[in-house]
């Protein structure tokens, strides 16, 4: 490190000004300031800084390397990209600033209005790359008061260099622990009416002679958040006249009265004229104030956005709303969109299709493909992007109560009546009727065997009775959990038409010791939190977070409550399909053995409609060969796996892969679960586990969230999990280490034992 | 040189270095400069070795490192405490035999349990490798340290120094 080089300047100090010390925004700035532009008065904190600190804290580094190294970034799933990215953050927080940075930013501060509050703005190296700009991927954080507050600011800043945005675009960024650094702009923040952003050019059409001016009424932040619909003007580069003005929209509706004046918009074309010249390419502008007081608060070239060919990474980054769109959101999800999505299968379920005629089934058939496909899309468009609303909150508890454990909020989650929990009490109730019950399990287990392994329920209803005297109130309550819980698919069957995997896992339940969590216990923890929280950020922001505490909760409930409500959906098109497929077999219209899925509705529907038309065979679905092609070539087997630490804890027992609805019921009491994904429909089974293994990855998903609860060891992020790892395989889930141990550690073969 | 504890090795034909301050100081800047090491175990008859992150002591008298407990090496560690590590420079000359360092460590390996030394011990791992953290604090992790018998220092391809801390004291 330099030491000659400067920890921090004053935007107005004389350059030039190197982007390698003080990144892309404060060099334009200062080039601006320097040129005579009105430019809101501040300091760079230098990239010499971002070094000094990383230095005295060398645990930064280590820990950012031990993130982007664990696994390769490709396979990391955006969750898990997102768990590094908050890890990092947790820890930059964490770590304090060295008294002479603490002093250099005093003394500057000093020197501006903090009666005000400031904005603390993001000037990585390279962001504003002619030609590409990487604008959002970073943290710029307005309304910061005192000290302190621009303390934290800065730590944040600095650690969005890792962002979860920034992270993803790894590669374009050239991201990279010992090359990448991030300076810092603090400056006053201007309290001005109006504020926008200009476009030297048209961004749609850069050859087009023409420049953009948007205008929203207050701070320019509600313009770039997309929280206000701005007023846009196309104005002609040459006579300056306008061509062409559309009014944003207010209260829903375009209004009829410009924001600005034309003098003020002479004004914002001038300076960005001006700009262009000084840079000598074409500026996108963020301006506030009007006419003489008009004030640049960063130029940058125009890009169109960021760069981008990979729709995923667009898509995620689309599931990052802002606090006001989220509330937004959750009152649509909330209020509108799930009621609407339980009526719905409510009325499915409610409808005798044993009544319909022909017609009215492959109507009642395309009507449910209709509303899967509906629901389906709303999952991706509304619910995921409200599962935002859990990392808000984390982002939120984190930066204020500098929790040690970046996860700690997730105890605010708890006690939150998910219809899963509601169905994971009812299956324990049933557990313990057959624990306490020994003539009615073992009737259970007679039942099953002698149905050789499948269970045909009027049969196994009349075989129970016959055996058991307190049979009635078991298979009352088993019926009352299949209509309420079962009516869902797995794996694209119907779970409702399969009794015995859930009376299978009845059975192991009854044996094993319960574990759960008690709500009283459940509600402390809240209310520690809570207070944690409310402490933390003060009376004045009491209503902030309690707003975000309850975002984050309905967020919680409700991303784990739509995947079974539109599982329920699925369920009732299988139905459907069913019936149909009763009525063409019993015409001998339905040939083969293949049970119609949701791929099969229009062959189905069709063939109803249509009852001259000959028979059809259905098309079995294609086998996930996934597993097949990615698996080790012969010799080949993975001795040690690594994932995330997800729930701390270890264990050593044999795998059980669930890879469809037909493993459920092989799920034995101590074995290790292995799966894709813990699914909503299937945490009944993580109190039988000892250990958990998924493929998917993240501290955040339900499964890691579940087994933390119960004290499970969990690894998650295993790259093909279920793909490598097979039944009866003995395997360590070391949970604390996100390490899962293949095997035992033997010497047979170099020893010349052979296994027997 | 007669070294009771250590009845492996015979030194036949190999120079016995008084640990002068230059040897010394090779094995000190070896072990300074690499982060890791190649740790040589054994079981029933079966040699096996593992890349491990270590640190040595000022004096040179220990080394530290840390493993999972579920393990190979923890397995043939729990089982025999005579240990190796090799550690070399090789990677940054990889076309320069003659510049090419290494040092073999041999000696007895100890478990360090939690409480008593182990702050002190765990706490010399982390200041050479501080992203260890999360492993030294896991309860399903091992601390061990290695109590050095003796140093074998081997520069110009063949040239083979010893240097014993105890015997020279």
């Amino acid at each position: 490190m330099d030491s000659g080089r400067p920890l921090l300047i004053a935007l107005d100090a004389p350059g030039p000004w190197h982007q390698q010390l003080v990144g892309g925004k404060a060099a334009k700035l200062a080039q601006l300031a320097h040129a005579g532009f009105n430019v809101p008065r501040g300091f760079c904190l230098t990239t010499r800084a971002y070094d000094a600190f990383l230095m005295k804290n060398a645990r930064i580094s280590a820990a950012i390397r031990m993130e982007l190294g664990r696994k390769p970034m490709d396979d990391m799933r955006w969750e898990e990209i997102w768990d590094a990215a908050l890890r990092i953050r947790a820890i930059f927080l964490a770590q304090p600033l060295s008294a002479t940075l603490r002093e250099t930013i005093a003394e500057d501060l000093r020197g501006l209005d903090t009666s005000k509050p400031l904005a603390v703005r993001s000037s990585a190296v390279g962001e504003d790359a002619a030609g590409r700009s990487f604008a959002g991927l970073h943290e710029s954080i307005v309304g910061v008061h005192g000290r302190q507050a621009v303390e934290d600011a800065v730590r944040l800043v600095w650690a969005s260099l890792w962002s979860d945005a920034a992270l993803l675009y790894r590669k374009e960024l050239g991201l990279d622990p010992a090359n990448s650094r991030m300076a810092v702009v603090v400056q006053e923040m201007i309290d001005a009416d109006y504020s926008g952003v200009a476009f030297a050019r048209d961004p749609r059409d850069m050859r087009k002679d023409c420049a953009l001016i948007e205008a929203v009424p207050g701070p320019c932040s509600l313009l770039v958040d997309g929280l206000v619909d701005p007023d846009r003007w196309e104005l002609d580069r040459k006579s300056h006249s306008i061509i062409a003005w559309l009014p944003g929209q207010r209260d829903d509706a375009p209004h009829d009265d410009p924001l600005l004046e034309a003098c003020d918009l002479e004004r914002i074309l001038d300076t960005l004229l001006s700009a262009e010249q000084l840079f000598g390419w074409p500026p996108d502008m963020e301006w506030t104030g009007r006419s003489d007081s008009l004030t640049v608060l960063q130029a940058r070239p125009i890009t169109t956005a960021v760069p981008d060919d990979d729709e995923k990474r667009a898509w995620f980054l689309s599931l990052r709303p802002g606090d006001a769109r989220l509330k937004a959101l959750r009152e649509r999800v909330a209020e509108q969109l799930i009621p609407e999505l339980e009526s719905v299968g409510q009325a499915f379920a409610a409808e005798p299709l044993d009544l319909l005629d022909d017609q009215q089934l492959a109507d009642a058939i395309e009507q449910r493909s209709a509303a899967l496909a509906k629901w389906k899309k709303v999952y991706w468009d509304d619910f995921i992007p409200f599962a935002h609303g859990v990392r808000r909150l984390a982002t939120y508890y984190n930066d204020a109560v500098h929790a040690q454990d970046p996860y700690e909020f997730v105890g605010l989650l708890r006690n939150q009546p998910l219809i899963a929990k509601q169905r994971n009490e009812a299956i324990g109730q049933l557990a313990q009727q057959l624990a306490a019950d020994d003539t009615l399990r073992s009737a259970i287990e007679r039942v099953i065997e002698e149905g050789d392994g499948s269970v045909h329920w009027p049969a196994f209803h009349d075989a129970l009775m016959r055996d058991s005297d307190s049979a009635v109130d078991f298979l009352h309550d088993f019926d009352d959990l299949k209509q309420r819980f079962l009516d869902v698919s797995f794996d694209h069957e119907r779970l409702y038409d399969q009794s015995e995997p859930m009376l299978r896992n009845l059975l192991e339940l009854a044996q094993a010791p319960g574990q759960s969590l008690s709500d009283e216990l459940e509600a402390d923890t809240v209310a520690v939190l809570e207070k944690r929280l409310l402490d933390a950020v003060g009376p004045e922001r009491y209503e902030e977070a309690l707003e975000l505490i309850e975002t984050g909760r309905v967020s919680w409930k409700l991303r784990d409550d739509d995947n079974l409500l539109v599982a329920r959906l699925e369920s009732q098109l299988l139905r459907a399909l069913d019936e149909a497929a009763q009525r063409l077999k019993a015409l001998d219209r339905l040939s083969g053995e293949v049970r119609p899925n949701i791929s099969h509705v229009e062959i189905v529907a069709a063939a109803l409609r249509e009852p001259s038309a000959g028979p059809i065979a259905l098309e079995a679905p294609a086998e996930n060969l996934t597993a097949e092609l990615s698996g080790t070539a012969s010799g080949e087997t993975p001795r040690q796996m690594t994932g995330q630490p997800a729930s701390p804890g270890t264990a050593t027992g044999r795998v059980r892969c669930i890879r469809g609805s037909s493993d459920l019921g092989k799920f034995r009491h101590g074995e290790v679960l292995v799966c894709d994904a813990i699914q909503p429909t299937m945490t009944h089974l993580v109190p039988l586990a000892s250990a958990i293994i998924e493929r998917r990855g993240g501290m955040l998903i339900h499964g890691a969230i579940i087994a933390r609860e119960l004290g499970i060891p969990c690894v998650n992020g295993v790259r093909d999990a279920a793909g490598i790892l097979e039944n009866g395989d003995l395997v360590t889930v070391d949970g604390y280490l996100g390490i899962v141990v293949v095997g035992a550690a033997e010497f047979d073969l170099e020893l010349g034992i052979k296994r027997s | 040189m007669n070294n009771s504890d250590e009845p492996l090795f015979d030194d036949n034909g190999i120079k016995d270095n008084p640990g002068t301050p230059a040897v010394r100081e090779r094995i000190r800047q070896l072990t300074d400069k690499q982060p890791y090491a190649v740790l040589c175990v054994q079981g029933e008859g079966q040699p096996y070795g593992a890349l491990v992150a270590f640190v040595f002591s000022e004096d040179l008298r220990h080394a530290v490192f840390v493993t999972p407990i579920a393990t190979r090496k923890y397995r043939l560690l729990s089982e025999c405490d005579h240990v190796a590590l090799v550690i070399d420079d090789r990677h940054n000359k990889a076309d320069e035999l003659m510049e090419i360092e290494a040092v073999t460590v041999t000696g007895r390996s100890q478990l360090i349990e939690r409480g008593g030394e182990f702050d002190q011990w765990a706490g010399l791992l982390l200041s050479r490798h501080p992203y260890l953290e999360s492993f030294v604090k896991a309860p399903t992790c091992a601390l061990f340290r290695v109590d050095v018998l003796r140093f074998l220092h081997v520069a110009r391809f063949q040239e083979v120094n010893q240097w014993i801390p105890d015997a020279h004291s």
